[in-house]
């Protein structure tokens, strides 16, 4: 009797899978990057900002993509806080505050102490209405923002006096999962105030697709997935954290191992079912 | 009626966002209308609750299939609910506990009349209409041509009231009323009351004198029944057992009064709350601070920890030698504190400055000229205060405060100057910490015997055991205020722990495992059956590669730049932006445009009326 393998059962393709994914991870095999222009022009945008410049950062994704945007999201605030600007911190997602929080004990409250709360940085959390949100902040941040998450009116808060919408922003970072993100951040705050704030983005590979279209004018720059992480992680390495940095600013690119090995082995499973397929095919042609 | 309200509601709000789009004037409407959705959304949450509970008991009464996971359903959502609501856990914010203060409660309109303060000045108006700080909304107010100002004002209020409007009349008004709303000299720093949560507060521990002379600032029944709150709050006593004292502790002189130790039962004892400071000062001033160390004193201290066990290796030494040598320059503190000596440029008074712009309009002619402000000279360190800081570096006991006390007596020593030392010395580890990083450093390139780490940390363990015990008796000397005032999901609330250790976990193990379904289903069905499959699969083999090293690697050996080369175009990582810019931009932007014409069309429909089924059938 022959073994069809078409019909493998598919327990084994999952156990090929773990192996591919967990072998680079034990080992923590990591390989260079070569920036694409899209992450070098969020470095740059990031970059040509002054120390004391004002840039909002919105976390819009949540645990569920943590693995593939969070890498991203550390290099972000790591690069802002060498830049020395001040960060307001905002989302449009329910659990987008617990990964600010995350950020600012890990990276801010962590490596850069110096920093105090309300005067270099300031957490304003999550509001429900998605791109509602953006559409009132654009010209009313107050309104909708009295108090920031600790519950300190932003009135008390020395970085938050003197900003009355977003429209002071120098710059908008966001870290999107899908809606409310990017898209809406493009279309309610970068395109209708293009004269005054610029947006980069870093989002999931699977969003990607959905924003290249708004590349360079809309949007000056673009993470796709961990891939764009790790070329912006790389950059960012070389200029501020010197020959060995942190294990946790190495995040993106300790994770291209594993996607190395996994997507290698999806075209080998690609190739794998075809060449069974057509197999197959020929037998049966032969048969009749 | 039931799909009409529904169906105007729709209408309406789309017209005015068109209306806010297209016209300046009604830009403002649609804010008040995202505003409002938030008021629709936290009633939709609270429906949508009902709904779930609602849906998930029917199918446990009914037993229906997958019951099971209703109940796990319902029991996630209450949990979740009980924990979120209730902030089970949850510590009270830092921010509203107001630590080494007593409070009690004291409604703004029962404060004593000898309280209200009036200075001549008047509220003025903004260009943009914006109201008073809400800080003080409720205790300043305009009568007549004066100001009148309900309790003390506090340096925030003053901050905000000062940046209300930027006009020196205004300012000046504010100056006068600050100096003028502020308790008697002897309580200055110690009473304040915070209109914002209606209390009277009190710093620290109040004497007999103190109570007495609160209680004469008014007779009224609720001040007074506060006044007592206070009295015995702020003398309430906590203790904390000590185990290990340091070596010549003694209870500083001006905090006798409410500090004790009884030496019999080995217990600290505080009367009233404790202070951040006062915690502060206890926990860290026994302690002996890091001095700049000589080669010969470094060598002495090597002979010291290897007389507790063997010889330490040569990277060993070299490694310790570079702890102990990390101390602060003498120079350097020198420096600062010469530097703090500097005299500032004596800044007016918006005051002084609202006479000189009358006097220039010659609006007030007859008003006398301010008195130019008082330029203080320049304080440098002499000789003897440099004497004093060197043989402060010698001696290896001596505290902040004795430093500061020699320099004083040395010499002219300004406040500025005391508290860039303070500030200076603050940054500086004590021994216990140096012995300790010293310990870590050698064990990072070889082992040390026991008794030699016993030697390098057991000063560490001693401070460490003292703070403890200062911490311990801050906490017991605390009355919590505000229990609720954490964050529901801080770190340590049982909310917290859910989302950390249940909610965070299953939802990326949920995301993961996409990796294997779309592993199973690329080997099942990504077929090259037709030209067009045969597409896809290249396409798919492109981006797959391009988005790992292996792309990179497979064609590097093309040229780089595609503005020169053509052939660079063939790159994997070129041929990934060829692809994503024109073919996934082409049919991104199709799909988009032809999404964005449907919008318009329903959006039309929807508020002509004409689009009903979001409502629902009859």
């Amino acid at each position: 009797m022959r073994f069809n393998w078409d019909n493998i059962d598919r327990r084994w393709i999952f156990l090929m899978m773990l192996i591919t994914v967990a072998g680079p991870i034990i080992w923590q095999l990591a390989f260079p990057e070569i920036p694409t222009p899209y992450a070098r022009a969020v470095f740059d945008a990031i970059e040509d900002l002054k120390p004391g410049d004002k840039v909002l950062v919105a976390f819009d994704y949540d645990p569920a993509s943590e693995a593939e945007l969070g890498p991203m999201a550390t290099d972000f605030v790591h690069h802002c806080c060498e830049k020395k600007v001040k960060m307001y911190f905002v989302s449009l997602w329910p659990v987008g505050p617990v990964m600010v929080q995350d950020a600012i004990r890990n990276i801010i409250e962590a490596d850069y102490p110096q920093m105090v709360y309300g005067q270099d940085y300031v957490n304003l959390g999550y509001k429900s209405g998605y791109e509602g949100v953006i559409k009132v902040i654009v010209t009313d941040l107050r309104s909708l923002y009295p108090t920031d998450t600790r519950g300190n009116s932003i009135d008390q808060l020395p970085m938050c006096r003197d900003v009355k919408n977003i429209q002071s922003m120098k710059l908008i970072v966001d870290v999107s999962a899908g809606y409310a993100g990017a898209k809406e951040w493009v279309q309610y705050a970068a395109v209708p105030y293009a004269d005054k704030m610029k947006l980069v983005s870093g989002s999931t590979g699977v969003q990607s697709p959905q924003l290249f279209p708004y590349l360079p004018d809309q949007m000056a720059g673009l993470l796709g997935g961990i891939k764009g992480a790790a070329e912006y992680e790389m950059l960012v390495n070389e200029r501020y954290s010197g020959p060995t940095p942190a294990p946790k600013y190495q995040e993106a690119l300790r994770r291209m191992g594993p996607q190395l090995f996994a997507h290698l082995l999806m075209i080998g499973l690609i190739i794998a079912g075809n060449v069974i397929y057509f197999t197959q095919r020929r037998r049966e042609g032969r048969s009749r | 009626m039931k799909r009409m309200i529904p169906l105007l509601i729709a209408a309406m709000a789309g017209y005015v966002l068109v209306a806010s789009r297209f016209i300046p004037l009604a830009e403002k409407w649609g804010e008040v209308e995202a505003i409002w959705f938030d008021v629709l959304a936290a009633i939709a949450f609270v429906l949508g609750g009902g709904s779930l509970l609602k849906l998930h008991l029917r199918r446990i009464s009914d037993r229906a299939t997958g019951w099971g996971y209703s109940a796990i359903t319902l029991a996630a959502f209450l949990a979740t609910l009980y924990v979120g609501v209730a902030k089970t856990g949850a510590r009270p914010s830092q921010e509203q506990e107001f630590y080494g203060q007593s409070f009690a409660v004291l409604k703004l309109e029962d404060l004593p009349e000898s309280l209200t303060y009036r200075v001549t000045g008047r509220i003025p108006e903004r260009a943009d209409d914006e109201p008073l700080p809400l800080s003080v909304q409720r205790q300043l107010s305009q009568s007549g041509g004066d100001l009148v100002f309900h309790g003390w004002i506090s340096g925030q209020q003053q901050g905000e009231l000062l940046r209300f409007k930027e006009d020196l009349a205004w300012q000046c008004a504010v100056e006068k009323l600050v100096a003028t709303a502020q308790p008697p000299a002897a309580f200055k720093g110690k009473v304040t009351y915070l209109a914002d949560y209606s209390r009277l507060s009190f710093r620290g521990f109040m004497t007999d004198a103190d109570h007495e002379a609160l209680l004469k600032l008014g007779k009224n029944e609720a001040y007074v029944a506060a006044v007592e709150v206070l009295w015995k709050a702020s003398r309430a006593e906590s203790e904390v057992l000590v185990e290990w004292l340091p070596p010549g502790f003694s209870i500083p002189a001006a905090r006798r009064a409410s500090l004790s130790y009884d030496e019999g039962k080995h217990k600290l004892r505080i009367r009233g709350p404790m202070s951040v400071a006062l915690r502060d000062e206890l926990a860290g001033d026994h302690f002996p601070l890091v001095r700049p160390t000589t080669a010969e004193q470094r060598a002495a201290f090597l002979n010291e920890l290897e007389s507790h066990g063997g010889k330490l290796s040569e990277v060993q030494a070299h490694a310790l030698d570079a702890v102990l040598a990390n101390g602060w320059p003498v120079d350097g503190l020198r420096l600062v504190l010469d530097e703090a000596g500097h005299a500032l440029p004596a800044e007016k008074s918006a005051c002084d400055l609202y006479q000189e712009q009358q006097a220039a309009k010659g609006v007030a002619a007859a008003t006398p000229k301010p008195t130019p402000p008082k330029v203080e000279p320049d304080v440098k360190l002499n000789d003897r205060q440099k004497a004093a800081i060197d043989e402060f570096v010698r001696e290896s006991t001596g505290t902040v405060d004795d430093l500061a006390a020699r320099l004083m007596a040395a010499g002219p020593f300004t406040a500025r100057q005391e508290a860039s030392l303070r500030e200076f010395f603050a940054k500086v580890p004590t021994v216990g910490d140096q012995k300790l990083e010293a310990c870590i450093a050698i064990l990072r390139v070889g082992p040390l015997p026991r008794d030699q780490r016993n030697f390098l940390r057991d000063d560490y363990r001693h401070q460490n055991q003292w703070r403890q015990t200062v911490g311990d008796l801050f906490v017991r000397a605390h009355k919590v205020k505000y229990p609720w005032s954490g964050q529901y999901n801080s770190p340590g609330s049982w909310f917290g722990w859910a989302y950390e250790y249940i909610f965070k976990p299953c939802t990326a193990t949920m995301f993961a495992l996409l990796a294997f379904y779309v592993a199973s289903a690329a080997f099942r069905a990504f077929r090259a059956k037709n030209f067009e499959a045969l597409l896809l699969l290249g396409t798919a083999f492109i981006i797959l590669l391009s988005q790992t090293f292996a792309g990179y690697w497979l064609t590097s050996w093309l040229p780089s730049d595609p503005q020169t080369n053509a052939l660079a175009w063939l790159r994997m990582e070129n041929l990934k932006i060829l692809i994503m810019r024109v073919f996934a931009t082409a049919g991104t932007r199709a799909i988009m445009i032809g999404i964005a014409l449907g919008l318009a069309s329903t959006s039309i429909k929807i508020m002509l009326g004409q689009d009903r089924s979001y409502v629902g059938r009859d």
